[in-house]
């Protein structure tokens, strides 16, 4: 049932999340999205261990939507364990979060995001712009193949 | 702390011991006598002793190897000492005295008060020395204490930015989504105050970006390189005429002096107090906004000046602290934050800000950036 996922969606608060998905089916309903709300489920998914052992680790989701304040293992570990796997690293990941510290933004892109986004407050700038990521990570934008 | 301060004795004639024991007996200091060098040493290991009073004659140890012995542990190395010599004072023996490191020379029979007021002056710069060392320490811990409380502040500034942000948005988010997708099932009336409900969202969410700010400016180090306040104006000028305010007011530019500083925050300072003045002129029939800078007392002074609502002298202490205003959201929009970012910067600048208003007459707001480099 996961193997087609378009969109891996780690997020922790499950208002954002719901927001998130909200934004994500309004301008593309057939969007086949995964929400895990920790960075150890998300690696377990990821790497198809734990409880996602059964899972088959050759089908990757094509965009990654991770906040980076989550519980037990944090955004920016699970950022650096997937782009410092051979198999993951090609996936593109789009941080979406709150903190517009220059210091997460820097050590983001240092450890290999492909984009950084700071949620805005107003819901249909929201929308806009996670729907608009969405768009161009999997639709315009050409990945190298595997 | 409270205990008296201790004096060592070291002399291997208990007559002598007594005399000095007899001489200094109305001292407040506590004397520990020792008839040998080695029993001395014993007592450094006890003790943390004031001022040492050594014979120089003694058997076995004399007064200038137990000196040299004191000199060379850490715990009695800067211990001050008084030679008390029956030697006839010759020149050799003096001047071996001070090479160990004596800090003082008396010979016997010595006068009393000779001694006594040696051993009060040492005692005192020994009680200062105690007390110096300790508001060393004190101020030592209260930077530490500072450290941690800054670290502290700055943790609570994230989890502002963070935690407070995340309901804001489900409070804006989910009121615009009744607003806009269950249209049919929502009236009027509640259209309306679901309207002020994500209005002041969207509030709050803009004063926490501007707290954010304000604490980020906090944070930043001063650049500082030439700043050419001319060029810099003009630039912020170009972006406000665009806004439909800026379209309406007359400008009065005047040359306008170089100065030394940080040019990315200067121009936070300005844009911030131009716009200001073009607010607060806003409603005006001939909104004016002047700009000028003038040298005086080894700083350049700016002003912008504008003929808009101006304020009460009477509210200036309101001016330039954080979410103060002085002015109601409903007649000029605003969080009040701006012009404590203003005073922040410029302070960091070494300068200083001020301004001169009048009711409904308009205000000047200078500043100045001193000319040292």
């Amino acid at each position: 049932m996961d193997d087609l996922l378009d969109v891996l969606l780690i997020e922790d608060n499950s208002t954002d999340a719901d927001l998130t998905m909200r934004a994500l089916k309004k301008k593309n309903n057939g969007l086949k999205i995964k929400h895990v709300e920790d960075g150890a489920e998300a690696l377990d998914f990821i790497f198809s261990q734990g409880v996602y052992s059964n899972r088959n680790p050759s089908f990757l989701p094509k965009l990654i939507l991770m906040d980076l304040q989550l519980p037990r293992i944090n955004g920016h570990e699970v950022l650096k364990q997937i782009k410092n796997n051979e198999r993951t690293r090609k996936t593109p990941i789009v941080i979406l979060t709150s903190s517009s510290h220059l210091q997460d933004v820097m050590e983001c892109y240092s450890n290999g995001a492909n984009a950084y986004m700071v949620k805005p407050m107003d819901f249909e700038e929201y929308i806009l712009q996670v729907s608009s990521a969405v768009h161009f990570w999997l639709e315009i934008n050409y990945l190298p193949t595997y | 702390m409270n205990s008296k301060p201790k004096i060592l004795v070291v002399d291997d004639k208990k007559e002598n011991i007594v005399a000095i024991e007899t001489v200094l007996r109305d001292l407040d200091v506590e004397l520990i006598s020792t008839t040998s060098g080695n029993e001395a040493l014993r007592e450094t290991l006890h003790h943390q002793f004031a001022l040492a009073l050594i014979d120089i004659q003694m058997p076995e140890m004399d007064g200038y190897e137990l000196a040299a012995i004191l000199r060379e542990d850490e715990k009695t190395a800067n211990l001050p000492f008084i030679f008390i010599s029956g030697i006839y004072t010759d020149h050799i023996n003096v001047f071996k005295g001070y090479e160990k490191g004596a800090f003082s020379f008396i010979t016997k029979p010595f006068q009393p008060e000779i001694l006594i007021n040696k051993v009060k002056l040492f005692v005192e710069i020994h009680q200062h020395e105690l007390m110096l060392k300790k508001l060393n320490n004190d101020l030592g811990r209260k930077n530490e204490e500072l450290v941690v409380l800054n670290k502290e502040l700055e943790a609570f500034t994230y989890s502002v930015s963070h935690d407070l942000r995340a309901p804001l948005r489900a409070i804006n988010g989910y009121s615009q989504i009744l607003l806009k997708e269950h249209t049919e099932s929502v009236d009027e009336e509640t259209k309306r105050l679901l309207n002020i409900v994500s209005v002041n969202a969207t509030k709050m969410g803009e004063l926490i970006e501007n707290l954010l700010s304000f604490s980020k400016m906090g944070k930043r180090e001063v650049n500082k390189g030439k700043v050419d306040m001319g060029l810099l104006a003009k630039s912020v000028i170009t972006e406000i005429k665009e806004t439909e305010q800026g379209k309406k007011v007359v400008w009065d530019i005047k040359e306008l002096h170089d100065c030394y500083g940080d040019d990315l925050l200067l121009k936070h300072v300005v844009s911030n107090l131009i716009s200001n003045a073009v607010k607060y002129s806003g409603k005006k029939d001939r909104p004016m906004v002047e700009i000028a800078s003038h040298i005086k007392d080894n700083e350049v002074i700016y002003s912008i000046k504008d003929n808009g609502a101006g304020f009460d002298m009477k509210y200036y202490n309101k001016l330039f602290a954080v979410f103060q205003r002085l002015h109601r959201p409903t007649e000029f929009e605003g969080t009040g934050v701006g012009l404590a970012i203003v005073q922040r910067i410029v302070m960091k600048h070494h300068g200083r800000v001020w301004a001169e208003g009048t009711l409904d007459q308009g205000a000047t707001f200078y500043f100045s950036i001193p000319m040292d480099i």
